[in-house]
């Protein structure tokens, strides 16, 4: 059956266009209440995608810092700072994010590491899993796929 | 009256998002956004996406610069910039323009020169396109917020 614009005497139709996933994406977005302070590092070479993340997740009370491009997210770590959670890009300027990854690994890091990218294929899903990230996403980063990572770091 | 034009503008705001979302221009993402945007951060929507079409005339200047280069065989160079458009448009729920990226890294990891020009055409005449909607979107917004400080005046 063809989309068929709302008529203008569907007044609750055209508030609820998207049957219910407006609803539920809200709902996803205020379900979670952190009982702990939570940090991460978004490193991604581009701004509209590392500002959108760091609000996600700021969304969620969690303290966040983001660097766009991969030595400065190892100079960072290599520095001592410290972070629950680092979500990292495939595909980074610089030092990609696979070599960031194992270089971050390599130095003892044991936080939880959500790798992203774009349209990637299995054998690009596998070598960042090998170079050393827990999970992998592909773009845009979800609450969907946030949330429950976000409450296993939380011990919830 | 005052009610009648705030009801009509609501009106022309849903009518064109149905739009927008029915022709497959915006999905779900765009209103993953939406729900970030709070009345602490009230201009967040327009903000990230002026970012992202400040980010996206530079990538399409780049893809442009690149093949209009006689010497031109940089394929790499082009699919990172590729993967970036691809990444920010998923990232605000801009799923045409993702897709015609998809589509014309498709001819760029074929080195196939012609079909990425092609592409590169649709991609500038899609991205022109998303453009005017989305800044007749924030207009229609914009109105519907000054129709409401109208309606309930400051009180002093």
């Amino acid at each position: 059956m063809a989309p068929t614009l709302p008529s203008s005497d569907q007044a609750s139709d055209q508030d609820n266009w998207d049957n219910g996933r407006l609803a539920r994406k809200r709902q996803l977005l205020i379900e979670i209440v952190l009982r702990n302070r939570l940090t991460a590092l978004v490193v991604d070479g581009d701004t509209t995608c590392r500002v959108l993340e760091q609000l996600l997740l700021r969304s969620y009370g969690v303290q966040t810092q983001g660097v766009d491009n991969g030595r400065d997210a190892v100079a960072l770590i290599a520095s001592g700072v410290k972070f629950d959670l680092i979500i990292i890009d495939m595909i980074l300027p610089v030092l990609n994010g696979l070599e960031a990854t194992r270089q971050i690994r390599d130095m003892g890091v044991h936080c939880k590491m959500l790798g992203v990218t774009i349209c990637s294929g299995e054998s690009e899903r596998q070598a960042f899993l090998a170079a050393g990230v827990d999970v992998f996403i592909e773009k845009p980063l979800d609450p969907e796929h946030l949330v429950p990572i976000l409450r296993e770091l939380d011990g919830q | 009256m005052l009610g009648l034009a705030a009801d009509r503008l609501r009106a022309d705001m849903n009518r064109l998002l149905s739009f927008l979302f029915h022709q497959g221009i915006l999905d779900e993402q765009f209103l993953q956004l939406q729900q970030l945007q709070d009345e602490t951060s009230p201009n967040f929507v327009s903000e990230v996406v002026n970012i992202y079409f400040h980010e996206s005339e530079k990538l399409l200047r780049n893809l442009r610069s690149l093949l209009m280069d006689r010497e031109f065989s940089d394929y790499n160079k082009m699919g990172i910039h590729l993967n970036q458009f691809m990444g920010s448009s998923s990232s605000i729920g801009a799923k045409r323009i993702r897709n015609v990226c998809l589509a014309f890294r498709a001819a760029s990891d074929q080195n196939n020169r012609a079909g990425c020009l092609s592409a590169l055409e649709v991609l500038e005449h899609e991205y022109c396109f998303l453009k005017n909607k989305l800044h007749e979107l924030f207009q229609i917004q914009q109105q519907r917020v000054l129709a409401a400080g109208v309606r309930y005046p400051m009180q002093h």
